[in-house]
């Protein structure tokens, strides 16, 4: 199997991760963690690419970082944690949007197999 | 573990020393740091951790937007590049066996240029050798001008000897964190030598009359050779002490010298300064600090041979303690 262009896909990580975030907060390793096993490690994540989006997402208002102290027992370590904003989720409706109409422009040239 | 965080600071250590610049690498290194014990906990052995966490870390360049650091980034020396900021990117590596060296010599001229002045304050012992046993006073001269020579012999000798290190001080370069670390830990080794060697000298100036006073006090006082053998006894303790006082002060000098050569407006200008030791607040009060015993010791000497009041004098030691304790805790900051 081809690997992904990291073109193509370069769009797509801040949706990626606003996704994880959803939920809960979440830190940067586990973050790539979740994006390799969602994607049955087809997609890894590099570090240095991770941070870019944090910092541009962080700069813009999609996302927030605080600081996670370890807990009382001394478990856990201190970590940045990041959470989305309430921006951040229109955001992330808006790159949905997006990508459904991406995918139905794209999808009009595929063709498996059609180079004979 | 070490070779991720050496590889983390060598990606580094050209950047310039900004809060974003330091929060993304303090970022970077959690995220390594968790990766790292992930694949340790699945079984992984060390070599094949760091292999994995470093061919996946990806490009700093990636984060040169962000960080607002194109500059750095695409900078290239060019040959009308009159210094400024520019500069600062363009420094050369300093290989760890180079630094070694040059901390080695550094310490060996040390020890050539205090036992020069050693030599000097030993050499006016021979006019009154001359003196007491009644040699010829051409003696007595010939003595100290061979001590003296020898003196200015080893004083030349240790400035050439560092001529052929004078491209690290003028030269742009700079030390790798492994280097740092090893120099820290050797200087931190020495620190304890130091003190003691520091302590002994001081303890040898302070004391230095004793011996003069036991024989005045004493009967070997009234032996006519004993009278004048106290000034030598005294300038042979204080030879030997401020011979070590600089020899020490030398030595410390020589590690610090080698771990302040990494420019502090990068982020290799923080290997030495992030373990929570006390600096002082600015670089003009640590030369003058770096002075301040050597300046006491010279006062202390000058003052007790002007007036001959040991009795006296020696109240230096105590009131430049205290104020060495006062400059440390008001103009020094704890990383």
């Amino acid at each position: 199997m081809a690997g992904i262009s990291s073109d193509v896909i370069r769009g797509y990580n801040d949706t990626m991760i606003l996704y994880i975030l959803l939920e809960n907060p979440s830190y940067g390793y586990e973050i790539s963690k979740t994006i390799r096993q969602m994607t049955d490690q087809k997609y890894l994540i590099k570090e240095t690419t991770l941070y870019s989006a944090f910092s541009r997402m962080e700069k813009n208002g999609y996302i927030q970082s605080f600081i996670a102290q370890p807990d009382a027992n001394g478990n856990g370590k201190k970590r940045t944690y990041y959470q989305i904003t309430e921006l951040g989720r229109q955001y992330y409706e808006e790159k949905c949007e997006e990508w459904f109409l991406t995918k139905e422009v794209v999808e009009n040239f595929i063709q498996k197999g059609a180079r004979t | 573990m070490n070779t991720l965080k050496s590889y983390l600071e060598s990606m580094f250590a050209k950047l310039p020393n900004t809060r974003e610049v330091l929060r993304a690498k303090d970022e970077l290194w959690q995220m390594m740091e968790d990766k790292y014990m992930e694949l340790i906990a699945e079984g992984k052995n060390e070599n094949e951790a760091v292999g994995t966490i470093i061919s996946e870390f990806g490009n700093l360049e990636e984060l040169s937007g962000v960080l607002g650091l194109e500059k750095a980034f695409s900078y290239q020396p060019s040959e009308d590049d009159t210094a400024g900021d520019a500069g600062i990117y363009d420094r050369q590596p300093l290989p760890f066996e180079e630094a070694k060296q040059y901390v080695d010599e550094l310490i060996r001229q040390g020890f050539f240029v205090s036992i020069g002045v050693m030599l000097c304050i030993f050499s006016v012992i021979w006019p009154i050798l001359s003196e007491t046993f009644n040699w010829s006073q051409a003696f007595g001269v010939t003595g100290m001008m061979l001590f003296i020579a020898a003196a200015v012999f080893l004083f030349v000798y240790s400035g050439i000897m560092m001529g052929k290190w004078d491209y690290i001080k003028n030269g742009n370069y700079m030390i790798d964190f492994d280097t740092a670390k090893v120099m820290q830990n050797e200087q931190s080794r020495f620190r304890k030598d130091y003190a003691v060697r520091l302590t002994i000298g001081i303890v040898l100036c302070v004391l230095c009359w004793l011996p003069s006073m036991v024989i005045s006090e004493t009967a070997l006082g009234r032996i006519d050779q004993f009278e004048n053998m106290g000034a030598v006894f005294l300038f042979i303790i204080v030879g030997i002490g401020v011979m070590m006082i600089v020899y020490s002060s030398m030595t410390m000098e020589a590690y610090k010298r080698i771990l302040k050569i990494n420019d502090s407006r990068l982020v290799s200008g923080n290997y030495v300064n992030n373990q929570g030791k006390e600096r002082y607040i600015n670089s003009t009060v640590e030369t003058i600090m770096s002075l301040y015993w050597p300046t006491i010791t010279s006062a202390y000497l000058i003052w007790s041979f002007l007036t001959f009041d040991w009795h006296l004098t020696w109240i230096i030691w105590p009131i430049a303690g205290i104020i060495s304790g006062v400059i440390k805790a008001n103009l020094t900051v704890k990383e």
